[in-house]
């Protein structure tokens, strides 16, 4: 579990000691890019936690909702319609969707485990 | 096995998601500069550029007063008044490009003549000398022949049954003599001349004809190119002569 967490504080410092720098057209793009990962990431850790994780779908969902999101921000820009929003309300609500099952399959296990200890 | 094998592109995909998310910090997270400088820093601040605008303004002016300085200097120089003698005196012996009004000559022989079988003969050199005499006379100020200028050293004479000017021969038709004038009026002057000049006829019985031509626009008369070389003529001593 911990391997995850490092790679992700890696990336982190990678990204701070490197000078890249985002024009400011694109950094709608990569915004909602972050989004989608988030949203990828955090379903990749329920799907684990409920024990239906599949290594095909999440990486291929990671890569796909990064480029689906892009290119409806990309569409949007062209169309003049703001369509980005629609990519950060449907990821937000999927990021909380997961959050909350998340919290409560933890909510559960722990319980389980406290009333193990209280019956021992 | 398989738990390392998706631990790894877990990791690898959370990589990714860290650098995004750093650079996206990076990026929305511009350290926005303030202006936190309260009325009276301000008021130092443009103390300070004022200054400096006046100092650059000087700088300026002391530049500007240099070149003036030396502009002066320049022109009251003797070598400016010879440079300016030397270049009226380069112009009047030919050794500059002349604009100006004026007309074109064009002699070309007769075609009726030629379909007659007549050969096609040269422009005597006689002829010439006529013609440029005429032109002067009627207020020609320079003269070309074929692009040749005619300085007053020119010399137009047959070599070995060839027309020949400063060295240049003229073996092809049509021959454009190009004659500026000193003003518009009197190139209008000379052109009316020359269209009655007897000249004219007698290149008719030589088989040519010259037609007289008056361009709208400036001629252009180039400098005569080769070295003009004086050789019975030397520099007067100054005591013989006098001081002048």
């Amino acid at each position: 579990m911990w391997l995850p967490v490092l790679g992700l504080i890696i990336g982190v410092i990678l990204g701070l000691l490197t000078e890249i720098k985002i024009p400011d057209e694109y950094s709608n793009y990569l915004s909602i890019a972050v989004l989608a990962a988030l949203d990828t990431l955090f379903g990749g850790i329920r799907a684990q936690l409920q024990n239906i994780y599949d290594e095909r779908v999440f990486v291929s969902g990671f890569f796909f909702n990064i480029l689906l999101a892009a290119s409806l921000a990309f569409l949007g820009v062209h169309l003049g319609v703001d369509l980005y929003l629609a990519a950060v309300f449907a990821f937000g609500v999927r990021l909380f969707q997961n959050i909350a099952v998340i919290r409560r399959i933890l909510l559960t296990k722990w319980s389980v485990i406290r009333e193990k200890t209280e019956k021992n | 096995m398989d738990k390392y094998k998706k631990n790894i592109s877990f990791t690898l995909i959370t990589v990714i998601i860290g650098f995004m998310l750093a650079i996206q910090f990076r990026t929305v997270k511009e350290p926005v500069v303030r202006d936190t400088r309260d009325t009276w820093q301000l008021r130092e601040d443009l103390i300070k550029e004022n200054e400096l605008q006046l100092k650059l303004i000087r700088e300026v002016r002391s530049n500007e007063e240099k070149i003036s300085k030396y502009e002066t200097e320049l022109k009251q120089s003797k070598e400016q008044v010879l440079r300016d003698t030397l270049g009226e005196l380069k112009a009047e012996a030919g050794l500059t490009d002349v604009n100006g009004n004026g007309i074109i000559l064009i002699i070309e022989p007769i075609y009726e003549e030629l379909l007659l079988g007549t050969a096609v003969s040269t422009v005597s050199p006689d002829l010439l000398k006529r013609l440029v005499n005429e032109l002067n006379m009627y207020g020609a100020m320079q003269i070309s022949i074929d692009n040749q200028r005619i300085i007053n050293t020119t010399v137009i004479r047959d070599i070995n049954g060839e027309t020949k000017i400063d060295g240049h021969s003229l073996n092809g038709f049509p021959i454009e003599i190009k004659v500026i004038a000193e003003n518009a009026k009197s190139a209008d002057k000379l052109f009316k001349r020359m269209q009655v000049s007897k000249s004219a006829d007698e290149f008719f019985v030589d088989n040519l004809r010259v037609k007289v031509v008056k361009p709208d626009e400036m001629i252009e008369i180039p400098a005569y190119q080769n070295t003009i070389r004086i050789r019975d003529m030397k520099p007067m001593d100054s005591e013989k002569g006098g001081n002048s």
